[in-house]
Order: C-alpha cells, then sequence, then structure tokens
C-alpha cells in the first residue's frame, strides 16, 4: 500500500509541475478546443462542397496578411490573387487578361494619361452586391491614404497617379487621387505621367477594388479571419487556421466560374523543406517546391520540373563604399571582378538546379519589342566568366591603382545559403585574381539591408524581382541618385536613356524599348554590376496537376484561377 | 507561508520587470526596421510614415512607457509582422500546440527518465546500468532534430505508421512527442542515477536496512523522495523550455506553435511581438520556480519555507 501511495505522489507531483507551471496555457487549450471544433464544422461544410478536384499544396510560412494593401511578402500576394480580381488579371505565364474591366474596350487618351476602363456589368462580391466603378475608387484611395500605411501605396501610386504624391505627403485629402466613376461601371484613372505599362501595373493588390461597406464595418479586423475578406475572385477563402493553413473553395458568384475548374484548394503551411517534401512523396501534397540540395536527388523524376522567374542576381560593387571608393570607380577593376567567379559554380553551390549563368540585368523571355516581338533580352559576353580577361583587367587595374594587395569585404546574410554565397565568391574571387583577399561578413537579414542602404558596404549579391511587366522595373534601379542605386552608378548618357523612356518616348513604344536596351548595354559596358544568374524554380508535381507549369513574371507566382486537376 | 508567498509575489514582479525593461531597450538597439524587410521597395517617406503610426517616431523612453502602460491595461499592441493581428490573440493561438506536447514529452520523458535512472542505480554496475547509462548519453548528446528527421523519415515516409506532420488529432503528436522527450528523459535518468546512488550509500538507508526495513519501503519510501530534489530543480526550466515550443521540432513536424514565433520575431524586428513573447517566457519562468521552491517543501519538510530571517 505505502509503496503505491509513493508512486502516486511521484505522477502527482509531476503532473503538478507541468499543470501548474501552464495555468495560462490550460485556458489557451480550451480556446484552442473550441476554435477546433468550429473549423471542424466548417471542414466538413466544405468538404461536402468540395469534390474531388481539391489541390494540395503547402507554403513556406502562414499568410502575413490579406489586407491588399497591406502586402509585401509573395505568400500574401499569392493568395489575395486567388480571392480576389482587379481590373485585369495574369493569364499563366504573365499575359494580362480582361478581370473586372473588358480589356478590349478600354480607352487610353492619345496624351496616354487618361484610361478609361469599362467594368463587366455581371461581376459581384461573394455576398451577391455588384462590384462597380466606385469599389475601384474607393479601394484605390485606401491604398493612398498615408493613414493606412499601405507598404507598397507610395511607392506605386506617387508620380503616377495624379496628385497621389501629394495625398502622401499629407497636402491633400485621398479623396483627391485622380481616380473617378462617371457610372457604376466606368472608372477612370487620370495619371500625372505616361505609364506605358500601366496594363501590367494595374495588376497589383494595391489597385483592387474594395467593398467600402464591408471593409468599414470590419474596421480593425478586416481581413484578419476567412469570415472579414469579402472575396470577388475565383476562390472564396473557408478555413484559416494560424501557422498551420487555409482552405479555399471555388467562388460560386464569381463572374467567371464556369472557367474555374478546381473545387477547392488545400494549403498547409509547412516551413522545413524537408517536411514539405516527405510529405510530398506520402502523397499528403500535390506538388511541391525543392530547395537546393533536394534538386540534384529528384532531377531524374518524371515529376520534375523548372520554371523559369524573371529575376536577375548580381554583385554589386559599391562605389561609394567608405574605404575603398576609389578601387571600386576603377572601371579595369570592376571588369576583374565581374568576370572572375564561375557564375556555374554559384548556381550549383546556392541553388543546384538549371537557373541560367547570366551576363545580363534584365531578364530573359520578360518583356517582347512590341513591333518585332523579339526578345528585349539578345545576350551579351562582356562580362562572362573569364578568367584570362579578368587577370588581364585587374593587371591593368593594379597598374593604374598601385597596389598589389587589396581586401575587399563581402555582405551576406546569416542562413545557411547565404553563407555558402559568400564562400563561394571568397573562393572564387581570390583563386582568380591575385593579390585580392575577400573577408565575408555575415549578418541578419535586416541588418544587411541597413547596410546596404547606407552603402556601407564593398561587395554584396542581390536580386530584383519586378512589380510590373517592364525593362524599366530594371534599368530605373541605377539611374543617379536612384532610391535603389545603392551601387553608387552614375552615367549620364543612361539616366538621359532612362529619362526619355519615362517622358518624351512614353508613347513610343519601340523607341522606348531601343532606348532602355541601349542603356542596359551601358550599364553593361560599364560593369556597374556584375551579373550572376537568371533564377529558376524546381518543383515536383503530381502528373495530374495542369495549369501551374510557368510562374508569373511579376506579382502573384501562380494564376490558380486556370490550375485543374486531370486524374 | 502566506508572508512567504507575498514575498515572493513582489519578488516575482520585480523580476518581470527588469525583464521586461532589459528587453525592451536592448530590442531598440537592434539593427534594422520592422518595415523594411522587402529590399528597397518602400520610400523613405512611405518607411517615416509608417514609424509615426506606430509611434517608433518617439524618443525611446516614451514608446517603454507606452508600452508599460499599454500591458497593465492588458494591450500588447498589433504585430507588425503579420498586420493588424494583436499580439495577445497569436500568442493564445500558439501557445495552446506547444504547451501540449511540452507537456506530454515532459511527463512521459521525466516517468520514464526517473525509472531508468533508478534502474541503473539499484542494478549498479551490471548490464542494465550500462545500457541506461547509454541511453542517457545519447539522448542528451544528440539533438533532438536528429531524432526527428530519423522518426520522421523510417516512421513516418518509409513504413508510413505515423503521419509525417501537420496538428491534426493525437496521433500527430506522437512523433514530435517521442522526438521531443528524449532530452528529458536522459537528463532525468542521469540526475535520477547519481543522486540515488549517494542515498542508497548514505547512513540512514544503512540504518533501515539494519532494521530489516523491507527493500521495496527503503526504496520508495526513504530513498526516491530525497533522490527527486535535484530532479525536481532541473524539471523546473526544463518545463518552460518544453511547453514555450521548439524552433527545430516544431517547423519538422508542422506543429502551429510558439517556439518559432519567438525566432521569427526577431528576425523581422516585430518589436511587439518579441515583447509578447518575452513577457510569456519570464512569467512561466518565475512561476515555475514559484512552484519548485514549494515543491521543495513538500517532498523534504526539513527545507522550511518561511518569511524574512530566522
Amino acid at each position: 500500500m505505502k509503496n503505491k501511495n509513493w508512486l502516486l505522489f511521484l505522477l502527482v507531483s509531476l503532473v503538478a509541475i507541468t499543470l501548474a507551471a501552464c495555468s495560462t496555457g490550460g485556458t489557451d487549450n480550451n480556446t484552442e478546443e473550441q476554435e477546433q471544433s468550429s473549423e471542424g464544422e466548417e471542414t466538413t461544410e466544405t468538404s461536402e462542397t468540395q469534390g474531388e478536384k481539391v489541390l494540395r499544396i503547402s507554403a513556406t510560412s502562414d499568410i502575413p496578411t490579406m489586407d491588399p494593401i497591406m502586402t509585401e511578402d509573395n505568400v500574401s500576394t499569392q493568395w489575395i490573387d486567388t480571392v480576389y480580381e482587379g481590373l485585369y488579371r495574369q493569364a499563366p505565364g504573365g499575359e494580362i487578361v480582361s478581370g473586372i474591366a473588358k480589356k478590349e474596350e478600354t480607352e487610353v487618351s492619345e496624351d496616354g494619361l487618361t484610361y478609361t476602363f469599362h467594368l463587366r456589368e455581371d461581376a459581384t462580391w461573394a455576398n451577391g452586391d455588384p462590384v462597380t466603378a466606385q469599389d475601384f475608387v474607393y479601394g484605390w484611395q485606401r491604398a493612398a491614404n498615408p493613414a493606412n500605411g499601405s507598404f507598397y501605396g507610395n511607392y506605386l501610386m506617387s508620380g503616377k497617379i495624379k496628385n497621389a504624391e501629394q495625398i502622401f505627403a499629407e497636402e491633400l485629402a485621398p479623396e483627391e487621387l485622380g481616380v473617378s466613376a462617371p457610372d457604376d461601371y466606368t472608372f477612370v484613372v487620370e495619371l500625372e505621367t505616361p505609364v506605358p505599362y500601366f496594363d501590367s501595373y494595374v495588376i497589383n493588390s494595391n489597385f483592387l477594388p474594395a467593398h467600402k461597406e464591408f471593409v468599414e464595418e470590419q474596421g480593425d479586423n478586416f481581413s484578419l479571419t476567412p469570415d472579414s475578406i469579402l472575396a470577388n475572385g475565383p476562390y472564396k477563402m473557408t478555413s484559416w487556421k494560424a501557422e498551420e493553413g487555409w482552405e479555399l473553395v471555388k467562388n460560386e458568384t464569381y463572374w467567371d466560374a464556369e472557367n474555374v475548374a478546381l473545387d477547392g484548394i488545400s494549403v498547409k503551411v509547412l516551413k522545413d523543406a524537408d517536411t514539405r517534401l516527405s510529405n510530398y512523396e506520402t502523397g499528403n501534397i500535390d506538388r511541391v517546391t525543392l530547395s537546393g540540395s533536394q534538386v540534384k536527388d529528384n532531377q531524374t523524376s518524371p515529376e520534375f520540373g523548372s520554371l523559369s522567374e524573371a529575376s536577375t542576381f548580381y554583385m554589386k560593387m559599391n562605389q561609394e563604399s567608405a574605404e575603398k571608393s576609389e578601387y571600386m570607380q576603377n572601371y579595369n577593376f570592376r571588369m576583374a571582378l565581374a568576370k572572375a567567379f564561375d557564375k556555374q559554380a554559384y548556381i550549383d553551390v546556392v541553388y543546384g538546379n538549371d537557373s541560367i549563368p547570366a551576363n545580363y540585368f534584365v531578364p530573359a523571355e520578360f518583356v517582347e519589342h512590341p513591333e518585332t516581338g523579339e526578345d528585349f533580352q539578345q545576350g551579351s559576353d562582356l562580362l562572362a566568366y573569364d578568367v584570362e580577361a579578368a587577370k588581364e583587367y585587374w593587371t591593368k587595374a593594379k597598374e593604374e591603382l598601385g597596389f598589389e594587395e587589396v581586401t575587399l569585404s563581402f555582405l551576406s546574410g546569416d542562413t545557411d545559403v547565404a553563407k555558402s554565397i559568400s564562400e563561394v565568391m571568397k573562393t572564387e574571387l581570390e583563386k582568380n585574381l591575385e593579390g585580392l583577399s575577400i573577408e565575408t561578413v555575415n549578418v541578419p537579414w535586416a541588418q544587411q539591408l541597413d547596410l546596404m542602404r547606407e552603402k556601407n558596404y564593398e561587395l554584396a549579391v542581390s536580386g530584383w524581382i519586378p512589380d510590373y511587366k517592364d525593362a524599366v522595373s530594371f534599368i530605373d534601379i541605377f539611374v543617379t541618385g536612384g532610391e535603389n542605386n545603392d551601387v553608387g552608378y552614375s552615367n549620364e548618357e543612361y539616366d538621359a536613356l532612362v529619362k526619355a523612356a519615362k517622358t518624351e518616348l512614353a508613347l513610343q513604344p519601340a523607341e522606348r524599348f531601343e532606348a532602355l536596351q541601349q542603356a542596359e548595354q551601358i550599364l553593361l559596358e560599364d560593369a556597374a554590376i556584375a551579373p550572376i544568374l537568371q533564377r529558376k524554380t524546381s518543383v515536383l508535381a503530381k502528373n495530374y496537376v495542369k495549369g501551374l507549369d510557368q510562374l508569373n513574371p511579376f506579382s502573384n507566382n501562380y494564376s490558380f484561377k486556370y490550375a485543374d486537376i486531370q486524374k | 507561508m502566506a508572508k512567504y508567498l507575498i514575498q515572493r509575489i513582489i519578488y516575482m514582479i520585480i523580476t518581470l520587470l527588469i525583464i521586461i525593461s532589459a528587453t525592451f531597450f536592448l530590442m531598440k538597439i537592434m539593427p534594422g526596421s520592422p518595415f523594411n524587410n522587402l529590399g528597397g521597395k518602400i520610400t523613405p517617406e512611405q518607411q517615416a510614415f509608417l514609424e509615426e503610426k506606430y509611434g517608433l517616431d518617439e524618443p525611446v523612453p516614451v514608446q517603454y512607457f507606452n508600452y508599460i502602460t499599454g500591458v497593465f491595461q492588458g494591450d500588447f499592441g498589433v504585430s507588425f509582422q503579420y498586420e493588424n493581428r494583436p499580439v495577445s490573440q497569436m500568442i493564445l493561438d500558439r501557445i495552446g500546440p506547444s504547451a501540449e506536447l511540452g507537456a506530454q514529452a515532459l511527463i512521459i520523458g521525466a516517468i520514464l527518465g526517473i525509472i531508468l535512472g533508478m534502474i541503473a542505480a539499484i542494478k549498479h554496475n551490471t548490464w542494465l546500468d550500462y545500457s541506461s547509462n547509454i541511453i542517457a548519453v545519447i539522448g542528451i548528446s544528440i539533438p533532438s532534430f536528429v531524432f526527428a528527421g530519423l522518426l520522421q523519415y523510417y516512421l513516418a515516409v518509409k513504413w508510413q505508421i505515423f503521419p509525417v506532420s501537420f496538428w491534426e488529432s493525437p496521433i500527430h503528436t506522437v512523433l514530435p512527442t517521442i522526438a521531443l522527450m528524449i532530452f528529458p528523459m536522459a537528463i532525468c535518468a542521469r540526475f535520477m542515477r547519481t543522486e540515488m546512488l549517494e542515498v542508497l550509500g548514505s547512513d540512514y538507508i544503512e540504518l533501515a536496512r539494519a532494521k530489516g526495513v523491507s527493500n521495496n519501503s527503503i526504496m520508495f519510501k526513504h530513498a526516491l523522495r530525497n533522490a527527486l530534489i535535484p530532479v525536481i530543480t532541473v524539471l523546473g526550466p526544463m518545463t518552460v523550455s518544453l511547453m514555450t515550443g521548439t524552433l527545430v521540432i516544431e517547423q519538422i513536424f508542422a506543429v502551429p506553435g510558439i517556439g518559432e514565433q519567438f525566432v521569427t520575431s526577431i528576425n523581422t524586428n516585430d518589436y511587439p511581438v518579441i515583447m509578447g513573447t518575452t513577457i510569456l517566457f519570464a512569467v512561466l519562468f518565475v512561476v515555475v520556480i514559484l512552484i519548485v521552491d514549494l515543491l521543495y517543501g513538500l517532498i523534504d519538510p526539513r527545507i522550511r519555507i518561511t518569511g524574512g530571517k530566522e
């Protein structure tokens, strides 16, 4: 008997420690259970309406926000695009097609400053209300209202949409934004300057309509739960559990519902790359994006695929760094650095897939010549990997600058991938350029951004993902004094070409296109940056998954409206 | 007893205030901004505007005062990273799975560990002792994510006995619980063995034996009770760290717990979330330490709980 008592005491004390320590945890468990049971009801509801065509995929993080004007990341952008629809939308691969606005009926004034969009009359919100031009006016004003603190609103609207700049400076009221609704189905936008790529510009989620009554009724809760999101796009969100995942079902009230093939999409949050792959292998998800080390093992699988991205990565050589600016401003010095490292080696180490070594800045297969249809990117070997040439430039640089040995710092992040980046660059550059030592600096991402913004670095690798479909999204970065020009590059001719493309050539598509091509040529001739690669994403997908074999060049990665499962 | 408790609670509040203040000021000297993790796609004016909106343009002491005032009113602010989500809600959503997983791992791990340790001590220098020792050394030296990976690969992917991941039903908790319980089990076994050996060699056990007390009674009534004290000491803080989540285990098994949030919030300078999770950890810690101290008295009445000087 006594023995039993002691065992009991042992158990009780252990339980007491754990339970008492978690007295707060205890009540949380209750709320958790309640939530789970209500989720349970929702899932049964949806599984009744869901047929077999439910696409099961994973996401690398929870959705940071479903509020269209607050997005600043891939995941949010992707799922906002899936539940909402704006003026236009992207078909797979990036073609701009009609959304709420009928694209073929859009009128552009001769000076390119006024766009008149004609909206379809059969588009509705999920609550049955029609989507009207007033909803667009409100949505755009909401993005432009500085009090709402939109992340992208200012970046996208200022200097483009009439009065946006003054609104962000709080000189004008948001109602003064250059948008209007002469009637329910006509939406007029006035621009400050012609924006030749406006079609793709309005894809951004800051340009979505918003249901004023609903948004105001939800207040601070807007977009925090499926109930506080009012969809007007191909899918509706039915459940969203923090850090676990979310589910969407086809929105039957969507005007083009007959062309939405899937009955639903189920997304699980899986942060660990190996866990994602394991779930794919055991059949829990239908499609998975592979990380570097996983590519090699799966490359030969019939389910393997690589999708081109419209993003390029390049090494930055800061011409305004505190100590090495004199070196970096030397043309031969930069040429030597740009040609001295093996781009393929970089790809092998960092991505392990068939990303393309690039000697250019504006991605291939991104934009085409408006008349001839030729690709913007005609390739160039000016900055190709060439050890011999690099050594020649290096010798010249040594003569001109009068040095034998030099140490440069290489800034990178503190993740495993970021460290492998700095290691491969250090190895390559030191191997091929005699007298060069690279000192690697690995810091957290936020600090890395700070240091770059302050131009407090010497070498670093950056990538650029465009925000709209036009070469200027890339070329604009390196104009003298540009906000994102953190390499201190300056060339008058380059600046003049970019300015011309934005002003007098804005309405002459062919000339403008060629001016931007020339600008890129100058950038490369000057070795302002050292291009490395154009990235590809590697995936495994079951053969019954259709419509997801192309990435969009900007904004949302995939157009789930067109996805399908064909078993 | 009451006096002692009141005194301890006052100390706890002071400790918490110090932790909150230190974290707040240290956090503010971290590099980076919560609003520019995009790499240059926010204009400086916009950044200034956001800082003003969230009160980050004020001097740090003013921000500190505002924050503390909020905390006393139960307002922990809203996340920057997860737009507009209240921090208290985020914590409530995520502490559940972490606490459940941690409690399971701790209870099972501690019980198994204590049994292992006792067996090792009683069967000192036999194969039982050696194998229990080997288990303990492996458990302490191999990190839990290695076990997690192995368990997941064999039991879930290859043999498909358990689900790979997700947090849906009790069966989903098996693998993460096993991966997580190995460390507390090993620690308990080590402490238990050492203490039991010491206790078993002490005079009063000899006396009990001489008096003819039965072996079971010696083990459970006399030895175990005294040997438990150091185990309780290490279990206290371990409870907190287990129940507040483990980044790697949570990621591998896709558990929607809080461990990961703590790390992400620091990386993204999500100030309100950093503060919220720190306060949670700190509160749990001081409470557990108090409970451990109270338990000492319960297990060994010689440890007196009294207030002030004696």
